[in-house]
């Protein structure tokens, strides 16, 4: 079909102009990926989807959505009735405000994934490494945007997790108070936070489509690695793009949506995690939910926070936790890329994704002396996977690594 | 990692979530009472709502469903006679509102009822946890807590609410007709709070009946276009 459209008078007139054939040709009808790629794969082209997803709901919800946090009745605030007002009485705007709900828990599953698979397989490794640093800021400012988002319905977890957030702020010095009121727009969280929050809110997304725009770009000049993690030099190793990942893709796009849909029409609350119990109470400010834990796709991090005595170390450390993502590629000196050739690094990463779900574990439960300390122990351990990655390449004996595939 | 490690790790995964979220429910007081609730069920959101406009609304609001929305939604279906006769002289656009003004909803309780359009949403438990709370007046095992503020299913048992329906110290003969008004009244609470929860359900079964379809074409589609592909 697409061979159809590019013979019209019109496509020649559009390509004349922008070089439109040559575009399409390079980075999909004839762009070569490895033939060996697995189904850890497909998480790239589905968190583009689900980015793609959540800003057309999200343009949809903003249409209806009114950041206020003015009382109307009882406790309910204009921004909280807006919501209900698009559950009950805008046509399908359940539908809509369900999928961008399950969506940003969809989006992290779906990144977490794709981070795993480039950490198992090395692909964050020379010539991959800007790759990994545009993936990392677009995590970053992922957090961000769901962050803000998770403000706007006014519900108790709403407002509550934002104080506490925004006050981490607090707790740096000399700029911390400035920096902290900033945010809220004055002392507290309130009107002028959600106002802020939701314009932010808004500004990411935009922010990550052109971000995700450079990550695409960045891949297809370093092009995909692969489960073997070796550089393919035989023209027969690779397969075009179109039509062998666009239909294996669009294979994993119908999985997906499998899960994302039974999430969306059955259980759009996801027992609590998608939706917490606690964000269908309306915002109150005297009153202190028993029990304030952020979303499970940022628990890992609050528990990172929650593991030091001191305020501050807590916050520079969860800083430092993002932050050395950064410098993974720098860190990890192994010529070999894929895990499938390093016995001791294949032992650590495993090692690393359990440690990553314990660290979420004991950020969502209410804290207790012997979550604290499973928490402090993984903690050490999430910060000594990359600092041994520093020593582990002086003494691992790598298996043979395959000529080609 | 080939597809079928990949559903394995994913089930794996699942199936640790689950038993954490089984855990997390437990562990809050007394197990809660386990209410029969179809919000499917006309008759039973209809005798509900009886039972909330003829006590409840006493001091509680429900203010997102209006008037109006009794006829609309197909659950419930009252006609415009029915609504009329309910409504009095509140408007058909208005929210179920109490007459009880909050200064003396905190002057006679000592906090203002809350809204209950999403208690069910709103509470672990759902609407296991309204008929828990609503059957669970009990005297105070430790004699500390007056009779009528003590229940057994609230966080900390002191609950400012009333005895609504009587539950402490009826007649045995009662019982069943008690407890069938607190079950329905919990059936018409989990309705509202979400209206389109079976529109919802409906469509969701077509949705998933249409995508597992996709699934099965797409998957062979893919199998057919890589059958040269050595790998």
């Amino acid at each position: 079909m697409l061979n159809t459209i590019m013979k019209t008078k019109l496509f020649g007139w559009v390509d004349r102009r922008t070089g439109a054939e040559a575009i399409i040709k390079s980075q999909l009808t004839e762009y070569p990926a490895p033939k060996n790629l697995n189904y850890m794969w497909n998480f790239g082209s589905l968190a583009l989807l689900v980015l793609v997803l959540q800003i057309v709901t999200g343009i949809f919800l903003a249409m209806y959505y009114k950041p206020s946090a003015a009382f109307t009745y009882g406790a309910y605030t204009v921004a909280f009735d807006s919501v209900e007002r698009i559950m009950r009485d805008v046509n399908f705007g359940w539908l809509i405000r369900y999928m961008h709900a399950v969506g940003a828990s969809a989006f992290f599953v779906v990144v977490y994934m794709h981070i795993g698979r480039g950490l198992y397989y090395g692909s964050y490794k020379e010539p991959r490494e800007l790759l990994w640093i545009i993936g990392v800021v677009i995590l970053l400012i992922m957090q961000g945007s769901a962050f803000f988002g998770y403000l706007l319905p006014w519900g108790q977890m709403s407002f509550w997790g934002a104080t506490v957030i925004t006050e981490l702020f607090g707790a740096l010095p000399v700029i911390g108070e400035y920096l902290q009121q900033l945010l809220r727009g004055g002392f507290a969280v309130g009107d002028p936070t959600l106002n802020r929050f939701f314009s932010l809110h808004y500004l990411f997304p935009l922010l990550l489509a052109a971000i995700v725009g450079g990550h695409i770009h960045a891949l297809h000049v370093v092009h995909s690695n692969n489960p073997e993690g070796i550089d393919l030099t035989k023209p027969e190793e690779k397969i075009m793009f179109h039509p062998y990942y666009t239909v294996k893709d669009a294979f994993g796009v119908a999985v997906f949506l499998l899960g994302y849909c039974y999430f969306v029409f059955f259980n759009p609350q996801a027992w609590g995690y998608f939706i917490e119990v606690d964000n269908y109470v309306p915002a109150n400010n005297l009153s202190t939910p028993a029990h304030i834990a952020p979303v499970w796709y940022l628990t890992p991090w609050y528990t990172i926070l929650r593991s030091f005595e001191s305020k501050l170390l807590g916050v520079i450390m969860m800083g430092a936790s993002l932050a050395i993502l950064f410098a993974l590629p720098f860190l990890d000196r192994s010529k070999v890329r894929s895990a499938r050739y390093r016995p001791v690094f294949k032992q650590m990463v495993y090692l690393f994704f359990v440690t990553v779900i314990v660290l979420g574990y004991c950020g969502h439960s209410a804290p207790t002396p012997t979550l604290k300390l499973v928490g402090q122990i993984a903690t050490t351990y999430y910060f000594a996977f990359f600092l041994l990655l520093l020593v582990v390449p002086k003494f691992e004996k790598t298996k043979p690594e395959p000529e080609g595939i | 990692m080939k597809l079928k490690q990949l559903f394995i790790a994913t089930g794996a995964l699942a199936a640790a979530l689950f038993a954490n979220t089984a855990m997390a429910n437990e562990g809050h007081g007394p197990a809660l009472k386990h209410a029969e609730v179809n919000v499917t069920d006309q008759e039973q959101i209809r005798r509900g709502l009886t039972v909330f406009s003829d006590v409840c609304m006493g001091c509680h609001s429900a203010t997102y469903v209006t008037y109006k929305d009794l006829m609309d939604y197909p659950e419930i279906g009252l006609t415009r006679e029915q609504v009329d006769e309910l409504r009095g002289d509140h408007a058909l656009t208005e929210g179920m509102r109490t007459g009880l003004s909050p200064e003396d909803g905190e002057a006679s309780y000592g906090k203002t009822p809350p809204d209950l359009s999403l208690i069910v949403a709103a509470r672990r438990g759902g609407a296991n946890y309204v008929y828990s709370i609503l059957t669970g007046f009990e005297h105070d095992p430790a004699g500390k807590i007056p009779d009528g503020s003590f229940n057994e299913f609230f966080p900390g048992n002191r609950i400012a609410m009333p005895d609504p329906l009587a539950w402490l110290d009826h007649d045995e003969a009662d019982t069943a007709q008690l407890e069938q008004d607190a079950q329905d009244v919990s059936a018409f609470l989990a309705f509202i709070a979400d209206p389109h929860q079976n529109e919802r359900r409906a469509i969701g079964c077509w949705v998933m009946g249409f995508l597992l379809l996709l699934t099965l074409v797409l998957w062979r589609l893919k199998v057919e276009v890589w059958k040269d592909v050595k790998h």
